[in-house]
């Protein structure tokens, strides 16, 4: 594929950086990433993977806009509010791109569909609030053997891991299992600063760039936890447990289980 | 005469950085690792950039040859791959 | 004696556990965060009985959800 004079202008600040360059801007527009949740994280994702390029964007979400979505979920405007996330999030993509194909999914990632929903992609973006959720979609991409970016964010901190299944850990190396129902604070009881989800979730983009492209060294076997408070990133270095349900030697989970429905409003997981 | 022969030509008078090494990086792309290019390029601010730009990244710069036009040519050997 | 907690070098007396650390910290969520020392976790029945030594490096590590909602 050869870039047209249009495309050399769009992507011209990707390709004049040496470790992108033609080739790799080739490989974002031949790249395939999911982002599931169209909200505070999969928003800023879901932009600059637009404006990057990227061939193909998944993008899973059943919700539809609300007012207090609005303080951080960037990719919504206030005329969206009732629309579904996901088409709303589809037309911002295609404004900024339209060289792009957004495939807009508007459900919830659950036990049935989770393993559908990520074929086809190469990189896989979680950008979910609900802890089921996050332990879904790491138990059904490290038995995939897709690589994703796990993200979290809470009050004026955040957290990030990039896992690539067999080459490093997974985020139930770190947690075994998810917390009970309100056993710890979610978005909505504990608040979270709007930019937060712009800063993690700009990097969860970020990780999805450099994997596609080959740049740089992913955030594998370490954990990215920032506190806007004291302004400090620190990266915390993680090893796969032996032990682990599902990357370890004897795996107890084989098939993805559990749902997600939506947790922040305090119902049942 | 030169010690080189050149396997592609590249213009880039008719646009702006930073397009313009832009143009020579795809231009580039396109040659094995040797092989010489001749970019077309205007005086001021694309003779100023674009040889540093393409010596940055590792090439070999052999010649830039003054048209006396208010253009240049730069003549440029792949380096790696 | 001196450890490092999450990044910062602290004085604690000897003898002191994982629990007895999460305690000390003011760990919110206590029964819910992940904890490493040297790069391994502790699990989460052995944080009385794991008893920390001088120059031990501890994490912690919290569930984060967000994002979506």
């Amino acid at each position: 594929m050869a870039f047209s004079n249009e495309q050399l202008e769009r992507y011209s600040r990707h390709i004049i950086l040496k470790e992108i360059g033609v080739k790799g801007q080739k490989r974002l527009s031949e790249g395939r990433v999911l982002i599931i949740g169209a909200g505070g994280l999969g928003a800023p994702a879901a932009l600059y993977l637009a404006a990057a390029g990227i061939g193909v964007i998944g993008i899973a979400d059943a919700d539809a806009v609300d007012l207090s979505n609005l303080q951080r979920q960037v990719i919504h405007s206030t005329p969206d509010i009732g629309r579904l996330k996901v088409e709303s999030a589809r037309e911002k993509m295609e404004a900024i791109n339209p060289e792009i194909t957004v495939k807009a999914e508007p459900v919830f990632a659950d036990s049935d569909n989770i393993l559908d929903l990520i074929s086809g992609y190469d990189f896989v973006i979680d950008g979910t609030d609900s802890f089921p959720a996050k332990f879904l979609i790491n138990d059904a991409c490290v038995i995939a053997k897709k690589p994703f970016s796990h993200a979290g964010i809470i009050r004026f901190r955040g957290q990030l891991m990039t896992c690539v299944p067999q080459e490093g850990p997974c985020y139930r190396c770190v947690f075994p299992a998810p917390p009970p129902p309100d056993a710890v604070p979610t978005c909505r009881q504990a608040g979270v600063i709007g930019a937060m989800g712009g800063v993690i979730g700009s990097l969860q983009a970020m990780e999805a760039v450099k994997f596609l492209t080959g740049a740089g060294q992913l955030l594998t076997g370490s954990m990215l936890t920032y506190d806007a408070l004291s302004m400090e990133f620190r990266k915390i270095r993680i090893k796969a447990r032996d032990g682990c349900e599902v990357c370890g030697k004897n795996p107890s989970i084989t098939k993805p289980a559990g749902g997600a429905a939506p947790v922040c409003e305090g119902i049942a997981l | 005469m030169a010690d080189y022969t050149i396997d592609a030509a590249v213009d880039i008078t008719d646009v702006v950085c930073p397009v313009t090494f832009v143009k020579v990086k795809v231009a580039m792309d396109e040659l094995k690792e040797g092989e010489v290019i001749s970019v077309r390029m205007n005086d001021g601010e694309p003779v100023q950039n674009v040889p540093r730009s393409v010596k940055d990244e590792g090439h070999k710069i052999l010649k830039l040859l003054d048209n006396g036009d208010g253009t240049y040519d730069l003549i440029v050997r792949k380096q790696g791959d | 004696m001196n450890i490092v907690v999450s990044g910062t070098l602290k004085e604690y007396p000897e003898g002191l556990s994982v629990s007895r650390l999460i305690e000390a910290e003011n760990i919110e969520t206590p029964m819910y965060v992940s904890v490493s020392v040297n790069d391994e976790f502790v699990k989460s029945g052995e944080l009385d009985s794991t008893v920390l030594r001088g120059g031990d490096v501890v994490e912690f590590l919290y569930f984060m959800g967000g994002g979506r909602r």
